[in-house]
Parts: C-alpha cells; structure tokens; sequence
C-alpha cells in the first residue's frame, strides 16, 4: 500500500481536489476502485495510464449492485457512455452523488441517468423506462401510462410533450430531500 | 436548441482551447477524444462567465469551488486548471491561514453536531427504526420521546414545587385545623386497623388502595401546610393548585411549539396534494438504498404509493361520473353506516358507564376485608378491561364496515382515524362522568347522601383520592395490556408464521406495526395522566417510567416481530395530527380540571383544601395576604382599564400577522411564477442567439 504521493503526483492531487473530490475520501475511493480489479489498476498513477474498468465490475460494486439504475448511472459518468469507467470517470461519479456537491449539479446528473435514449429530454419513453425500473415492472401497462400523462402535465412547463432540464430543475427545486436521496456513501 | 449546440460539438469538432501543460502526445490524445464528445461551451447553464477568458480573477479562492459545481468530467476539469497555469497554490499566507482556520472550524461544527445527536435520547436507536421500517414509524417513536420529555419535566415540577415542600414542611409548618360544621364529614380513616396479609401488599400496588393510599400518590396525603417565617412564606394549598395550572399550561406550550415545528416542515414540503406523480417518479428513489431486500422494499414502497394515487384518481372519476340515482344510493347507504357505527359506540359507551357504575359499587361495598380478593380486583379494573376490549373490537367492526362504505383511500384512513379517536375520547368521557355522577349525586345537592357533605361522603369519604385511583388503574391496566399482547399475541405469531408454513400463515403474515392505533393509545395514556395529575401527584412519574417501558417492549417487537411496512404512512402530516389529536385529549382534561377546582366541593377528611368550599377560594384568600401594593396593581391588571387596551393590542398585532401571512402566501406564488416565465426567457434568449449566429 503505498501513501497518495507515491500513487500520484502532486499536481495530480491538486488537481484531484479542485475537481471536486474532498482529500479524505481520495484515497478510499481510490482503492475501492483498485480493489474491484487488482490486476488491471496499477499502484502507480503518475504516469496516468490509461486504465478503464468494464462496467460488468463496477456495476459488482455493492453501493450499486441493487441500484435499478446502475447501467444509467454508469453510462452518464464513463466517458464511452458505455459504462466503462477510469478512474477519472471513478471519481466524478462518487463527487457528485457525495453530500458535498452542490443541488444544481446533482439535478443536472439526475436528469442525465433518467435521460435513457440521451437526446437531452425526458420524452414519455424515457419516463416509462423509469417507471418500470423504479417499480420493478409490476405496475400495469394502462397505470404506467397514466403516470407518465401525470408526470407530463404536472413538470412540462413548455408544453412541448417532453421534459426538458430547466423543467426537470424546476421541480427538483421543490424537493427539500432531493440532496440526501442522490447521495451514496461510500 | 441547446441539444443542436450539442449535436453539432459530439461530431469530432475539436474546438477545446488546449492548455499545454500536459507533458506529452500521450495526454492530449485523451482530451481530444474528450473534447470529441463535448466541449466546455455545452454547459450553458452553468456561469457562462466562467468559462472564460480567465480576465476576472479576483479572488482565486473563490475558483476552485466554482469549478467543482461545473458539470464536466473530471479530465476537462484537471485541463481548464493546467490551462490557468495552476492558480490555485498561489495564495497569500493570511488567505491560507484563514482557509485552514474555516475548515477546522467546519469540521468541529459537524463533529459537534454528531456529538449532539449521539446525546440526544434515544437517538440511534429512532434513527435505525427510521432506516429500517420508514417514516410513519419512526414518527410514532419520535411521539414518544416527546411524551417520555414531557412527563419526565412535568415530575420535576410537581415534584419541586409541591412533593418536597410537602415533604420537608410536613413537620415545620402548621396546619390549621378549622372545625366547623359538620364532625361527621371529616372523618377519614384510608389504613383500617387489623392485621394484613403479606400478598395484600401486591394487591394494594394494583389497586392504589392500602398502604398506597395514603401515601405521596395521592392527593389526600397531602395537608394544608404553611410555613411562615420572616422572609419566606410557602403555602402547600396554593402551591398545589398553582403547581396544577402551571402543569397545564406547560404542557399546552410544549404542543403548540411543536406543533408549530412540525406545521413549518409541512408548509416547506409544499402542498402534498399538488405535485404528486412527478416528486414521486424523481424523487422517489433513495440511491443510497442497500441490499437487495432494502431494495425491493422500496420499490414496493413506491408501486403502493403510485397505486393508491391512481386508485384515488379513478374513485374521482368514479365519483363524478355517477347517475344521480346512484349518488343517492351511495350516500344513504354511507349515512346507514354512519348510524350504524354510531350504534356501535352507543353501546360501547353503555357498557363503559354501567361498568364503571358496577364497579363503583362493588368498591364501595366492601366492608368486610375477609371477601375474595382477586374477585375485588377484577371489580376494581372492570372499566378499564371493558374500555380496552371496546377500543379493541370496536375499530375491528369499523374497519370492516368501511370496507362498504366505498370512499377513497386516503378519506378512509382519516375517517378511520377519527372515529377511533372519537370512541376513546368518549369512552374517557364517560367514565369520569359517571364517576362524577357517583360522587355528586348528579350534581343534585338535595339528594339524601350528597346534602351533608356536599358529595357523597358515605361512598367517598375522599374523592379525590378515588378519583386519583380510577386513573392509575387505567395507566397500569394499559402498561399490562400492552405487555401481555406482546407476549402472548406478538411473539407467538411470529414463531408460528416463521416455523410453520402453511396457507393460512402465509395469509396471515407477520404483523405489520399499525401506527394510528398505537399513537392513539399513547394520547389516551396521555390524557389520563392530565386528568388524574391533580389528584395523584405522582403519576407524571409512573407515566414516564411506563412509557420508558413500552419503548422498549415496542422497539422490541418491531424488531423481532414485524414486518416493514409496505404501505407507507404519509409522515409530514401525520406528525402534525398527532399533535393535534393530543391537543383534543389535554382540553378534555382540562376542562375536568377546571370543574374540579371550581364546582366540586373538596373532600373535608383529606387534603389540602379540606376547609375551603372550591379549591379555588384560596387564591383569593391568600389574595388578600398580599401587600397593598400589590394588590392595587393586580387589581389594575383585571380591570377594563388595563385589559381594553391589551386586547385591542392584541388585536391590532394578530391582523397585522395575518396580513404578512397572507402577502408571504401571495409572493411565494408570484415568485414560483417568475421561475417558470424566466426558464422560458432563457429559451427564448438561447433561440435568437442562434438565429443571430447564423
């Protein structure tokens, strides 16, 4: 086990910290990622190898093994947007679903994983996809739909059929307890 | 619009103004294959200023904080930084010093805080039941503590201000002793001589009788002290009542300040019947949600949630599109109901009165010490045993009858709610009327047995004390109740669901902690405690030390014995209505408390207010001990020229908080729509800059 300076550089660190993550989990996040595959992560990153773990491992993590939406979370935060992730990618991911992040940047991201077909709008077929994840398929097919018409006259402030982030934000903004739900701990 | 900025940058357009501070190919190569999908100009929501010529650094450690709200993975971050050239490092040794000394000061404050919740009672404990079985549960628990507080602070006060006085002064002070009138009333002899069988003394501690009797438990121990020196003068009668009223008033100031808390949570939470479905889709889901039965428990959770939301719609519909003929139908069958739950709490109310009628005269008639004691007993606790088996099947009977009844959900669970609370507010009712009618001959002082004494001193000879009685048999009959239950209803089931798996088990399940009927038992609890406080000193404590208990044997069962519940409890309300619900029981037994203090002659054998004909007349008495001085100016404070203007005062600053109420109201609708026409601003903006560009 080797101590941050002998993993990173300095200017990693800096780096690291002003990106967004604190430097106490720094370390911990580190190893939980070099933990999920020991023979593919290196103990030295100043060379910065360009190392991605595939998603099967990360979605093997225990903070997401149960989570309906691992595959989504995984794809917004990895740079392939196939949901394999560096340590980079890593490390963005447990930056904004920590406490420390701000609202404005957990709604955006929120907006994102539910963003299933990534056009930047939640159209009724992105709503329905969540629907049936949250709910594990078990809500009928009239009673989906109805919540998805709901859903659509309660947030779309355009009127165009479709959520778009602004939307979205809206009506996050009214959710005192949306910061503690998009939170993992780690 | 913002998704063809977008679309246009994803296609290979590599416009990421480059830093070079990275030390070979090997690095830009990622950040154009970074760039390739998104470029730092996609985000503009977020502070366009600061994506950036880099020109306003003013502060620069205002950046780092800054762009760790920016949207960008964390490659382009560590890019934008290299390119400023590492700005960060450089700062003046004050700025330094500073920054370190927030940041200690940040993290004392959060280990503080923890230190604090580790403190609070019971805290991890309600935080784990919260964790483990949801919201409505927890509040249950949370209700509790707030009653275990109260009672606790309550003793405090009784006991300093009229236990230990009475205690200390017992000896010093004198008590006077004002024979007039009749010998024949005064006569009080609660310890009859003659030798006692050893487990009388267990039956004494169930029934409040015996030794227990003329004890501190009871107000006819109590005698009316004074102690008078020089410079300090304590007078037991008026502590006592002064000690009562102050007992009130405390513990409505203690409701009304959390009620007022729990009223703001759900004022902040917004209007819950207004954005439903959304909150429940986005919102719902608690990432930080472990483990796959956790897991699946949630999304159960929500499917209930979602389904009762749609079943309400529907019923609505329903309800709307009904012929006439069948609304008719519906509602006379409603109103059938209606009368005949009605019926039903008639005849609990019967049986609670002729119980209590029973009961009072089996007590009354036991001369002869020698009869069947456990047949006694049972006599004894007979109201208390019909009041629980009517609060148990009665609700049963409701339940089913609602099922016919055909309203929605959630006006099913209210009106659930309400006629439990009505049966166990009446039953209490009458039970104290008819002890009151006992005791005063129905009020009627010409009646043959209440004209001597003005009460029926041949049945009581001290009333408060039989009073003060009745409701400590009510506490502990319930602690045992609730005890027994646990271990001969709960446990069992549990072991024979677990063990034995058969249809009817799997039906049957294990139980789920109902929450209504539970927080119902606490205020009857509660507001049996209120109305007995003035007549047996000592029952805040027996009641804090039962309601420690039932934590526990509560915290005990749901663990072992229940499941999660899978139909939540909307929490934000509910704890409101707790409250409001315990607000009911306090003025039913206040205004017991004030009847007692103001008609009711007191007893002339026990007591501190044996010689005054109300409780009450010896404030004025002691009134007049006062000095001139003070006097005068408490007389001012009654009269109309002092208490005219105070109301008008009082008025004028109630309108002038209604009217900022209701403008706060009117700007946060105002404001809500500002934020919708400024998102459409935005677009509108975003749209002619990219017609300009063109």
């Amino acid at each position: 086990m080797g101590s941050k300076q002998s993993i990173f550089t300095a200017q990693q660190l800096d780096a690291y910290q002003v990106g967004g993550t604190p430097p106490e989990d720094f370390l911990v996040l580190f190893y939980r990622y070099r933990d999920l595959a020991p023979q593919l992560v290196p103990l030295d990153y100043t060379k910065e190898p360009d190392v991605k773990l595939p998603y099967e491992l990360i979605g093997s993590m225990p903070e997401l093994k149960d989570n309906p939406f691992r595959q989504r979370i995984a794809e917004v935060f990895s740079e392939d947007g196939e949901g394999n992730m560096s340590l980079d990618d890593f490390l963005d991911m447990f930056s904004v679903l920590s406490e420390m992040a701000p609202r404005d940047l957990k709604a955006y991201y929120a907006f994102k994983i539910y963003d299933f077909n990534n056009d930047d709008f939640l159209c009724k077929s992105d709503l329905e996809k969540t629907l049936t994840k949250l709910t594990r398929g078990e809500l009928g097919e009239d009673e989906v739909k109805m919540v998805c018409e709901k859903v659509m006259d309660e947030a779309d402030l355009d009127n165009d059929g479709r959520l778009s982030l602004e939307d979205f934000q809206h009506m996050i903004v009214r959710a005192p307890d949306f910061l503690s739900t998009f939170h993992i701990r780690i | 619009m913002i998704s063809e900025l977008q679309r246009q940058h994803s296609r290979g357009e590599y416009n990421y103004v480059a830093g070079d501070g990275y030390p070979g190919d090997h690095h830009s190569l990622r950040l154009r294959r970074l760039s390739s999908q998104m470029s730092i100009h996609d985000f503009p929501h977020y502070n366009p200023s600061l994506s950036d010529a880099g020109d306003s650094e003013a502060g620069d450690h205002g950046q780092p904080r800054d762009l760790r709200s920016l949207p960008l993975p964390m490659a382009i971050k560590k890019a934008k930084l290299k390119s400023r050239g590492i700005q960060v490092p450089v700062l003046s040794k004050v700025e330094l010093w500073k920054q370190e000394k927030l940041k200690k000061l940040r993290k004392f404050q959060t280990k503080a805080r923890e230190f604090l919740y580790f403190l609070v009672l019971w805290g991890k404990t309600i935080q784990k039941i919260g964790g483990n079985f949801g919201g409505g549960v927890k509040s249950y628990f949370l209700f509790l503590r707030f009653l275990v507080v109260l009672n606790f602070v309550s003793f405090l006060l009784i006991a300093g201000f009229v236990i230990i006085p009475s205690l200390v002064f017992r000896q010093v002070g004198t008590s006077f002793m004002n024979s007039t009138g009749n010998e024949r009333c005064t006569i009080y002899e609660p310890n009859p001589p003659g030798l006692v069988v050893f487990y009388n003394f267990f039956l004494d501690l169930l029934s409040g009788t015996g030794f227990m009797e003329y004890s501190f438990m009871f107000y006819g121990y109590y005698k009316n002290t004074m102690v008078e020196n020089n410079s300090f003068s304590y007078k037991i009668p008026l502590a006592y009542l002064f000690t009562a009223v102050f007992y009130f008033a405390f513990c409505l100031i203690c409701i009304i300040a959390r009620m007022g808390t729990a009223a703001r949570v759900a004022v902040a939470t917004g209007g819950s019947t207004v954005v439903n479905y959304s909150m429940t889709v986005f919102n719902g889901w608690n990432f930080g949600c472990l483990g796959e039965t956790a897991t699946k428990l949630k999304q159960k959770n929500l499917l209930y949630r979602l389904q009762v939301d749609l079943e309400e719609e529907s019923l609505k519909k329903r309800a709307a599109s009904l012929t006439l003929l069948k609304k008719f139908g519906l509602h006379s069958l409603r109103l059938l109901m209606a009368l005949l739950v009605l019926g039903l709490n008639i005849a609990a109310f019967y049986g609670i009165s002729y119980a209590t009628t029973y009961s009072q005269e089996q007590q009354n008639k036991r001369v002869n010490k020698e009869s069947d004691r456990i047949q006694d007993l049972f006599f004894e606790y007979l109201p208390s045993i019909v009041i629980s088996v009517a609060n148990f099947l009665v609700p049963l009977l409701c339940d089913q009858i609602a099922k016919v009844e055909h309203y929605s959900p959630s006006i099913t669970v209210i009106v659930a709610l309400l006629r439990a609370v009505v049966l166990r507010f009446v039953g209490l009712g009458v039970l104290l009327f008819t002890l009151w009618d006992q005791i005063t001959c129905t009020g009627n002082m010409d009646d043959a047995k209440c004209k001597e004494c003005s009460y029926n001193y041949a049945s009581y000879a001290c009333w408060e004390t039989r009073v003060g009685q009745e409701m400590y048999k009510l506490t502990l009959f319930d602690l045992l109740i609730n005890i027994a239950v646990l271990v001969l209803v709960e446990f069992p089931r549990r072991m024979v669901v677990d063990n034995w798996s058969s249809k009817v088990s799997q039906l049957v399940g294990r139980q789920e902690f109902v929450v209504s009927s539970n927080v119902l038992g606490l205020v009857y609890s509660q507001t049996v405690v209120w109305t007995g406080a003035l007549f047996c000193p000592l029952l805040p404590l027996i009641n804090t030390v039962k309601f420690v208990i039932l934590f526990y044997c509560k915290k005990i069962t749901l663990f072992s014995n229940c499941r999660p519940p899978q139909k939540t409890f909307r929490s934000t309300t509910s704890a409101f209505f707790f409250l409001v619900v315990l607000l009911l029981g306090w003025m039913l037994a206040s205004v017991v408390m004030i009847y007692s203090i103001a008609v009711i002659h007191p007893s002339r054998g026990c007591g501190p207010f044996r010689f005054s004909d109300n409780m009450w007349l010896i404030i004025p008495t002691s009134f007049y001990n006062l000095s001139a001085a003070t006097q005068e100016f408490l007389f001012f404070i009654g009269s109309q020229a002092f208490t005219i203007p105070l109301f008008s005062l009082s008025g004028l600053v109630m309108c002038y908080v209604i009217a900022l109420f209701s403008i706060y109201g009117k700007s946060v609708g105002l404001l809500r729509l500002q934020l919708k026409r400024e998102s459409r601003d935005k677009q509108f903006l975003v749209k002619q800059i990219e017609e300009l560009s063109r």
